[in-house]
């Protein structure tokens, strides 16, 4: 049969249309049936027919996608001791479907960290913290959820997690403890309650929602296993106090001033000096207490001169801190002690 | 009478059900996939099962003059499905509306004007609906075939 037909376009139309751009979101919802309906209109001998339509329909089906990453690009500094450490990382859905995510913690054993490092100590204490959005978001505060999961997060949308811990006491700068936040897809739709675990549709096509994993390779997960995982690291910055004490015989009651020599009623005068290594971390209310040794007094009419200025490994008169003594026991306290610095503390005794 | 084995039309109107025989028409979605066979880039078509966002559609219309006599004014309307979004591709002589299907026009022709108020040229994604419109008259037992393709949003 032949067919003769001409395709007629319109002439020269121009027609403005106010459009808002269409959201592209990471896809249309699992679920969702598209539906595709042709009409066609017709005239035979001149008069117009009734309108035909055809259909055909499809089921968006799931693709389970997610990533985690750190905040930022640096580790985060510690101290030794230090309680409620901070290394925070978002977690995005880009799945087609709203879900719920177990979150954990994990602490690497040596291997590279985060930052071009080497983790070679653990964290204590490690526990997660959702970020509340509102007041305080992008910091973690009293106004976080301590969470093992994360409820009902959007298709498109992300959350703040933050891997909280304490810092042992024993360690030294450099020192590095990395961290591994793995967080894995569950079923959402029950907002209070974490969803169960997800599976593949393996096998045949269904023709319900199908379900594939989508997901990338993250630091210690495989591709397409609905999961995802990042690293962090704490690195610590101590502060390397060292003290050295030396004397200095200022008077006796023979020679005076001139040579004098340590003998019983000579005036000694002790420079105790507070170092802090260049390289750490400032050190704050650094507190010295001394013993005074046996066979002296204590001279209260010179006092405890403290926070001096230090050269070589003099003492200069120039504190401006007063220390005390009681019972035997020099006390003082260096208010800031910068790394590379040195401080000293100025007392005398009379031997007796 | 020839039977052709195409497949069935659906008479969506409220009314009557047409005892005569009519145009058939269908509608096929399938989803397009580029695939290295042997080295070689190829592209497939298969049943929209799995289909996931982002997956590229290719939407198959087939119709076929069963009245038995010459028919003429035959137009093809198509709203683009709100979860698709129209590549731009579809078979020639195609005619876009931007706005809603209340005008017609070749996409190149048409023009968007946005918040600001500034105006750009329409894209394929602004398209909300394809026609085409055949001239001249479509012979007893004629058969064609229109196509357009789509992104799943």
């Amino acid at each position: 049969m032949k067919r003769t037909s001409k395709l007629l376009g319109a002439t020269g139309s121009f027609v403005l249309a106010m459009t808002a751009t269409p959201a592209l979101a990471d896809g249309t919802t699992s679920g969702t049936q598209i539906t595709n309906t042709v009409t066609v209109n017709f005239t035979v001998g001149g008069a117009a027919q009734t309108a035909v339509q055809a259909s055909d329909t499809f089921t968006v089906d799931r693709k389970i996608s997610l990533t985690v990453a750190e905040v930022g690009t640096t580790t985060t500094s510690v101290s030794p001791n230090q309680l409620a450490a901070v290394t925070a990382f978002t977690v995005t859905n880009t799945s087609n479907t709203v879900l719920d995510f177990a979150l954990a913690a994990a602490q690497q054993s040596g291997g590279a960290g985060a930052h071009s490092n080497t983790d070679n100590f653990d964290v204590t204490n490690v526990r997660i913290y959702r970020d509340a959005t509102g007041a305080g978001a992008g910091s973690f505060g009293a106004e976080d959820t301590l969470v093992t999961s994360l409820d009902e997060l959007a298709a498109d949308a992300s959350a703040t997690v933050f891997v909280v811990a304490d810092v042992p006491i024993n360690r030294v700068t450099g020192d590095v403890a990395a961290v591994t936040l793995t967080a894995t897809a569950r079923e959402g739709g029950a907002a209070g309650t974490l969803g169960t675990a997800i599976t593949q549709t393996t096998g045949a096509n269904t023709s319900g929602v199908d379900t594939v994993f989508a997901d990338g390779a993250g630091a210690t997960d495989a591709a397409r296993d609905g999961a995802f995982s990042a690293r962090d690291d704490y690195t610590v910055l101590a502060a390397a106090i060292t003290v050295t004490k030396s004397s200095t015989v200022i008077s006796d009651p023979f020679n005076g001033t001139t040579n004098p020599k340590a003998v019983p009623g000579a005036v000694v005068q002790y420079c105790v000096i507070i170092r802090n290594a260049a390289g750490g971390a400032v050190a704050n209310s650094v507190a010295i207490t001394d013993p005074l040794p046996s066979a002296t007094t204590y001279l209260s009419s010179f006092g405890v001169s403290a926070n001096t200025t230090v050269t070589g490994s003099t003492c200069n008169a120039d504190g401006n801190v007063t220390g005390s003594q009681a019972s035997g026991t020099v006390s003082a306290t260096i208010p800031t002690l910068a790394p590379g610095d040195a401080r000293g503390v100025i007392f005398r005794v009379t031997i007796n | 009478m020839k039977i052709f084995p195409v497949a069935i039309i659906a008479l969506s109107l409220a009314g009557a059900a047409q005892a005569a025989p009519t145009v058939e028409l269908s509608s096929k979605i399938q989803v397009e996939k580029q695939l290295v066979v042997n080295g070689k880039q190829q592209t497939v078509l298969r049943d929209p099962k799995p289909v996931f966002p982002g997956d590229r559609l290719v939407i198959t219309i087939s119709y076929r003059n069963a009245t038995g006599k010459p028919v003429n004014d035959f137009v093809v309307n198509n709203p683009v499905p709100s979860a698709v979004q129209f590549t731009g591709e579809a078979s020639p002589g195609v005619q876009v509306s931007i706005d809603g299907g209340r005008s017609f026009g070749p996409l190149s022709t048409l023009k968007v004007r946005k918040a600001d108020g500034t105006i750009r040229a329409a894209q394929p994604v602004d398209v909300t609906h394809l026609r085409w419109v055949l001239a001249g008259a479509m012979a007893p037992g004629a058969t064609g075939s229109l196509s357009f393709r789509g992104v799943v949003r």
